[in-house]
């Protein structure tokens, strides 16, 4: 697997115990990122597009199923394996920008650095870099309560991006963001994806948002339905979505 | 339907109900304990040797009053803030708002009842648990103590019953006051971080000079006698509080500001949840140094107490054992000790006194002890009797007219025959003490008899061997003065040391009872507040977790951060605690030996609470792993 970032082989997850009453959330799917990709994860509510974030960001173990990220079987692992794995080679944007508000922007980017012993000097020199390159060094000694949405969210994307993780997932992140802060995050991370080779998977049920992809795959009902690439601007991309998705909806209301 | 629907979610959040609950059971079961002893005055005063012991109960009746109603203030917003995102749900679902705020009123109320029912039952156990365990320990029988005490009853119930209606009262009103937005976005509301500036520092330089001043009074009790208590405690509250408010927050802002330490592992963290935890819980803090001061006092007091019986008594008398006349059994009873020095003197007695033989005296001069009240010291050594006794005959305890030709006795002989050789009062009766040269002796034609002095390894293991030989000594003196029916008291070491204790156990009593009652108040205080706290950490700990925060590094923040938490005040109370026991000293001989027992008894009540709360929390803000 030359230049695959991400193997994920047959995945199934299935809630619930045997012999009682059973939820399949992921059905048997399987997918590939290449290094440099920016994939995103597309479907209806209930599709799967979260459990399958969870058990890729090893969150939530796969009840059947191969992931690889960057090589490493992360299936077997045992639980502080998971933890450092998680700390050492993915970066994580929420939603909710889940940055801990007692901390000063500059404390919360350097905290998975701080984890994996990075000596004090060193630190600063990343953390400084990170900021600049999302724009948001003037505020790292302010805490998240005096910052905006937008800035938190980059601040986010800072402490996600700055231990050089091996794949960037993104949780929706710009759900809670206006179209204008949004939009600026969205040219951040293709900035990010293009100009740094930035590996990232993003799961969005936005199409706006999605039309910043290269890639989208779009699951339903825990398996994966279509896939489409870019191929010209984004505004077709766009439509382009648009058109599946009004399939998806399509299928769904007929059945 | 309401109620129903409530009592069924308060059915839910049985869990952290639970902790509300325990929490008002302590501090009600505690209350209850020291009412039974304060308000028992008839006990506190018949037991005690400290006159004013009454100043001593209303004071800490007033303080423990005072901590309660913070803590039901802190349970309050704990019952408040578990309660008010739901009752905001029914608000928004068009529950009338009287209706809501009537809700809240009765569950507070109810809850406040169930505790009290539970937590006089629980109050009544402890103190006869608690007694018990005390009056075996140490081997007292306070006559006149009931663990189940109408008056104490009566009183926390009217206390508790019209905290309960005020809490109820306000909780009702700020439902009332609110609007259902605010309820259901009730929690998210972040920890400011305020800039401290020069206000801070004169604020802490203000808190220690009024700890200083407090200390000073303490240290001068002698000079300024009540009112140094008054000063003493006034100050050391004040400075304590405002140490806590400034000084903390600043030191911990410090420890941030190292960046290298705080770049470390999960430091930033921990360090932040730290001044988070200082800047709220400043007052608690304050409070609980104070308690650990009380408690610790109280024990040490009571235990220096006690302990001084020994010291009253080692001062008094170097011999542990002084027999007239011994008889057989005495032999026998010496011989089973480890006797470490022994005399005997001869002496003749007739009617008008007791003629002791110098050359038995100056063979084998006595110890005697150098210790006063008024000056005492443990470096004070017994010394030997040195003076030289030149002249044929000297006398003490002379009738005036009588004898005037004859020398007196050199004061550290006097010291010893009236401490050592003479055991009781009785003996005297009108009868003089000579000191005379063999050829006197040989002419006086009162019956001889003998004294024996012994000095052993430790007297109180030889408690009931001494008890009999003092026993004996009494018949003997009734013996010689032919009076069966006489009232005879004894001032050997042993009948000093119970005398004594008998006066002292009552204080220590109320010492042990009251330290550990306002130990397990003090922590418990501690506890529910960061326990209370703790739901608004869950988020954090959750988010550090998905970032990939490995499990044994969160529980190990959690175990630093508490820990620190825990071990200002320790600090700050046991220093008040070592200054404070100055206090005692114009009534003890030395107010700190044995100081580290109670010590120990607190660290380890301490500790105990201490890992509780860390368990407690980490299952809060933990989830269970799959």
């Amino acid at each position: 697997m030359s230049g695959s970032v991400l193997d994920v082989k047959n995945v199934q997850k299935i809630y619930g115990k045997k012999g009682e009453s059973q939820s399949h959330a992921l059905k048997g799917v399987s997918l590939t990122i290449e290094k440099g990709e920016f994939v995103g994860i597309m479907g209806p509510s209930g599709s799967g597009k979260t459990t399958l974030l969870n058990v890729i960001s090893t969150l939530d173990r796969p009840t059947e199923g191969l992931i690889e990220i960057a090589g490493t079987n992360i299936t077997q692992m045992r639980r502080n394996q998971l933890a450092d794995f998680r700390s050492q080679r993915l970066g994580f944007i929420f939603q909710d920008f889940n940055l801990l508000e007692n901390l000063t922007v500059y404390e919360n980017i350097a905290l998975p650095l701080s984890l994996q012993g990075v000596p004090s000097k060193e630190i600063g020199t990343k953390v400084n870099k990170v900021a600049q390159t999302l724009a948001i060094d003037e505020i790292l000694q302010k805490y998240p309560v005096q910052i905006s949405g937008g800035q938190k969210q980059r601040a986010a994307a800072a402490r996600a991006l700055v231990h050089d993780p091996a794949i960037l997932l993104a949780d929706e992140p710009t759900g809670a963001l206006d179209s204008k802060n949004a939009k600026s995050l969205l040219e951040t991370m293709s900035d990010l994806n293009e100009k740094h080779q930035v590996t990232i998977m993003m799961v969005t049920h936005d199409a706006f948002s999605a039309s910043y992809c290269k890639r989208i795959l779009f699951i339903q009902d825990g398996k994966l339905y279509t896939e489409i690439q870019r191929t010209g601007d984004r505004q077709a991309f766009f439509k382009q979505i648009l058109d599946v998705l009004a399939e998806l909806g399509a299928s769904h209301d007929v059945r | 339907m309401l109620f129903k629907l409530s009592f069924s979610s308060m059915r839910k959040m049985m869990k952290d109900y639970l902790v509300l609950l325990v929490g008002l059971v302590i501090s009600i079961s505690i209350f209850y304990m020291f009412q039974t002893l304060a308000l028992n005055s008839d006990f506190t005063k018949g037991n005690s040797v400290i006159s004013s012991i009454q100043i001593v109960f209303n004071v800490g009746a007033f303080l423990l009053a005072f901590i309660t109603i913070f803590y039901i203030v802190y349970a309050n917003s704990f019952l408040l803030s578990l309660r008010r995102k739901e009752l905001g749900m029914y608000m928004v679902l068009g529950a009338k708002k009287g209706k809501i705020s009537q809700i809240l009123f009765w569950e507070t109320l109810m809850m406040g009842i169930a505790a009290l029912c539970i937590g006089s039952v629980v109050g009544i156990v402890l103190s006869s648990g608690i007694g018990n365990l005390l009056m075996n320990l140490l081997e007292i029988s306070p006559e006149g103590y009931y663990p189940f005490y109408v008056p104490a009853l009566w009183m926390t119930w009217g206390f508790f019953l019209v905290l309960f209606l005020i809490t109820s009262t306000i909780n009702a009103i700020r439902l009332a006051r609110a609007t259902e937005l605010d309820l259901i976005r009730a929690e998210q509301q972040n920890d400011s971080i305020k800039r401290k500036g020069i206000g801070t520092i004169l604020v802490a330089l203000l808190g220690l000079l009024l700890v200083a001043a407090g200390y000073y009074a303490l240290i001068e009790i002698k000079v300024l006698q009540v009112l140094g208590l008054f000063i003493g405690a006034g100050a050391t509250t004040i400075g304590t509080y405002l140490i806590f408010i400034s000084l903390l927050p600043v030191f911990v802002q410090a420890l941030k500001k190292n960046q290298k330490l705080n770049d470390h592992q999960l430091h930033a963290f921990t360090f932040a949840q730290l001044r988070f935890r200082v800047n709220s819980l400043t007052k608690v803090l304050g409070t609980v140094a104070m308690l650990i001061a009380l408690g610790v006092g109280a024990m040490a007091g009571g235990l220096a107490f006690q302990q001084n019986v020994d010291l009253i008594s080692s001062a008094q008398h170097v011999y542990d054992i002084t027999l007239h006349d011994p008889a057989e059994e005495d032999f026998q009873a010496l011989h089973k000790m480890n006797v470490i020095e022994q005399n005997t003197y001869r002496y003749k007695m007739d009617e008008k006194g007791y003629y002791f033989v110098k050359d038995d005296l100056l063979a084998h001069p006595p110890l005697i002890s150098t210790n006063t009240f008024e000056n005492y010291s443990s470096e004070n050594k017994p010394k030997r009797v040195t003076e030289p006794l030149p002249h044929p005959a000297y006398i003490m305890y002379a009738n005036q007219d009588e004898h005037s030709n004859l020398e007196e006795v050199p004061r550290e002989w006097g010291k010893a025959i009236s401490t050592e050789i003479i055991i009781s009062y009785d003996m005297l009766s009108g009868k003089a003490v000579q000191i005379v040269d063999g050829a006197t002796y040989d002419g006086i034609a009162g019956s001889e008899h003998q004294v024996l002095l012994a000095q052993v390894d430790d007297y109180l293991k030889y408690k009931p061997e001494l008890k009999a030989m003092d026993q004996r000594q009494k018949q003997w003196i009734k013996t010689i003065h032919e009076d069966e029916e006489r009232e005879v008291y004894l001032s050997t070491k042993y009948s000093t040391y119970e005398a004594v204790y008998a006066f002292t156990s009552g204080t220590m009593f109320m010492g042990f009872f009251l330290g550990i009652a306002f130990l397990a108040m003090m922590a418990s205080c501690l506890m529910f507040k960061i326990l209370s706290g703790a739901t608004r950490d869950k988020d954090r700990y959750n988010m550090l977790r998905k970032i990939g925060v490995r499990h044994s590094l969160l529980i190990g923040s959690i175990y630093k951060e508490l820990f620190l938490v825990f071990v200002f005040p320790a600090l700050v109370g046991l220093t008040h605690v070592l200054v404070g026991m100055q206090m005692f000293s114009f009534i003890l001989l030395d107010p700190y030996v044995n100081i580290w027992v109670p010590t120990l008894i607190f660290l380890a009540i301490y500790a105990i609470y201490y890992y509780i709360t860390v368990q407690l929390y980490r299952g809060i803000v933990l989830p269970k792993e799959a």
